[in-house]
């Protein structure tokens, strides 16, 4: 009888959650007429900034990947001093507020900067152009990638990579032949974390670039400049997008052969 | 062949200490020891997956202790064989033809061949996870010689298999040996070392405690851990003393031994093997040096037979051949004699 009791108060409390994040979502679908989203979806700009998000946020993502992949493996397998700051420093992004990841950002791409020197050299600029939006994206999101990654290598057996070296491969055969398929699940993961953190980011790229605009900023000018009436069809329609991006993604990285990893054996 | 001379290696709170082995070309070496003893560390430091703190590896007379792991000719079959989960059984065995960049066709050749060899021809096309230990077993092998190693280290091979199926593989280890490679294999259970090894090294506590052919080390043990090993369950706390110009001992409830050897000092133990003592319900006709009468207190099957418990005056475990045990005709509290010849009581000084 308790436990039954107990059972409802966890689905009770449970669903509260669920609730909370399905009630405001499915209000702004069901305040969205099909007309006005037909109407918005074919909007220029709105197709636009979508793109412009999308393609953005997936160069940030594989771009920061060939070095985030290699360090998450670094943190799984070495013992180096000062290894816990190191990893203090890689969760840093995800507790500073946006808008001063965005300020620091800025203050590192901006022509007095040091990158933005850099480039200013070889006449390019960072501000309000879609490599600097990169960069706020990246600098937000990269941890979930590291920190999936660095599970995912965890969890592989370190006698596999053992019995890979006496069987004669080198340490990058054994990283791409053993160590990252069966990190794969938990790397792609991560790569989905951080494409989809990158995407939704508004905080730190509003402050880097206003223009070109991309989707979270484009909704939030709507919402000023119009009201919500006319920021909820766009807004609806960077769901749909980035919903059906991440049923793709996800699908594309569960498709590759599920591995059973046995721990059986002594360490 | 293989030298391993003066190790010191630290690992965490244990360390090898002063290991020193010399394994020959060809030989079939067993380094027994319990689990945590330093076998696999010590099997590790051959491969070169570890370097040690202090000595020498040496391997075909060249000095290989900071030599590259790829580079030493040496395989190494993990305790759970460590073999890759996202390849299939023939991707495993090509993983080392791959790693020298041969030919598609050359590859396909070898692995075929050794295939056939280990008796795995079917299973090529097949991922790994629902293969038994037997033929795990038999798929890490053959990754392993693909390459023709000059040694083959093996880390517990039999722990992970069932008792019908270690027969087969111990043939296949025999095998491989007769056909001249040196093999160090690594184990708890003293009868693998008995039915494959030419010598036996004992490990403890990352230390190399006896070496010897196994016949030596477990007829004559240089001290408790390693007569334990050898299945030894009669153990007497002693004092030596001689007496008439011949050496006896003193267990601790005044039963005394003749021993054959002579210049004991003062404490130690004297070992005995179950089997080396016999046992009759009447005084024997032909009594050894050392004769006790005593009662049956306990008779429990055993591997051997019957394992059957006599008190006479010092606990004495005594194995008999069930064929052996019925003609005797004993049972619990039967009164019966048991008596050794003095050369079976293996005395070790100064230990207990």
């Amino acid at each position: 009888m308790k436990s039954n009791l107990f059972n409802w108060i966890l689905l009770i409390l449970s669903s509260l959650v669920l609730l909370f994040i399905l009630a405001p979502l499915t209000g702004m679908f069901l305040h969205t007429s099909g007309p006005e989203l037909i109407e918005t979806a074919a909007d220029k700009e709105i197709q636009e900034t979508v793109w412009l998000t999308l393609w953005v946020s997936f160069t940030a993502t594989f771009f920061s990947a060939l070095s985030a992949v290699p360090l998450a493996w670094l943190l799984a397998r070495k013992k180096f001093p000062l290894k816990k700051v190191v990893q203090g420093i890689i969760d840093l992004p995800v507790v500073l507020p946006h808008s001063a990841a965005g300020i620091a950002v800025l203050g590192f791409i901006s022509r007095d900067g040091l990158l933005g020197k850099v480039a200013d050299s070889v006449g390019l600029s960072f501000i309000n152009n879609p490599a600097g939006i990169a960069m706020a994206m990246a600098f937000v999101s990269v941890p979930f990638l590291i920190n999936s990654a660095r599970d995912g290598f965890s969890a592989v057996p370190e006698r596999l990579e053992k019995a890979a070296l006496t069987l004669g491969a080198s340490q990058g055969r054994v990283f791409f032949t053993v160590s990252l398929p069966l990190a794969w699940r938990s790397v792609m993961t991560g790569f989905v974390m951080m494409f989809a953190r990158g995407m939704s980011e508004f905080g730190a790229v509003v402050i880097v670039a206003y223009h070109p605009m991309i989707s979270p900023v484009l909704i939030y000018e709507r919402f000023s400049s119009f009201g919500l009436k006319y920021a909820r069809p766009a807004s609806v329609i960077f769901i749909i997008v980035s919903l059906a991006i991440f049923i793709l993604l996800r699908m594309i990285s569960l498709k590759k052969k599920e591995v059973h990893i046995s721990h059986d054996a002594e360490p | 062949m293989l030298s391993l001379r003066n190790i010191n290696k630290k690992l965490g709170n244990f360390a090898l200490t002063d290991i020193n082995i010399d394994i020959p070309e060809g030989e079939y070496f067993v380094l027994l020891g319990r689990s945590g003893s330093g076998k696999t560390q010590l099997l590790e430091l051959i491969a070169g997956l570890t370097i040690p703190d202090s000595g020498e590896v040496w391997i075909n007379n060249r000095n290989a202790t900071f030599r590259k792991i790829q580079d030493r000719q040496v395989g190494l079959v993990f305790q759970d064989y460590a073999i890759f989960p996202n390849m299939t059984v023939s991707g495993n065995i090509a993983y080392p033809l791959h790693c020298l960049k041969l030919k598609r066709k050359e590859i396909h050749e070898k692995v075929s061949r050794i295939a056939e060899d280990m008796n795995i021809t079917d299973l090529l096309n097949r991922f790994t996870d629902n293969l038994s230990g037997g033929e795990l077993q038999r798929v890490a092998l053959a990754r392993t010689l693909v390459n023709h190693p000059k040694i083959l280290l093996l880390d517990e091979p039999m722990a992970s298999i069932d008792a019908s199926l270690k027969e087969d593989i111990k043939r296949i280890l025999r095998r491989l040996n007769r056909n001249g490679l040196t093999i160090i294999h690594v184990t708890h259970d003293f009868r693998e070392a008995v039915s494959l090894a030419h010598r036996v090294g004992v490990i403890h506590n990352g230390s190399v405690i006896q070496i010897g052919t196994p016949d030596l080390v477990f007829s004559r043990p240089a001290n408790k851990f390693v007569a334990r090993y050898a299945g030894i369950r009669n153990f007497f706390k002693v004092k030596f003393f001689p007496e008439n110009g011949r050496w006896k001992a003193k267990c601790e409830n005044n039963l005394v031994f003749n021993i054959s050897g002579n210049n004991f000092p003062g404490e130690g133990l004297v070992i005995l093997r179950s089997n080396d003592v016999k046992i009759s319900s009447r005084e024997p006709f032909h009594r050894y040096d050392n004769c006790f009468n005593g009662v049956i207190t306990e008779i429990n099957p055993s591997e051997y037979g019957m394992e059957i418990l006599v008190d006479a005056g010092e606990i004495f475990y005594i194995d008999l051949p069930v064929s052996e045990f019925k003609l005797l005709q004993i049972k619990e509290s039967s009164a019966v004699w048991v008596t050794f010849p003095d050369e079976a009581a293996i005395a070790l000084p100064g230990t207990g």
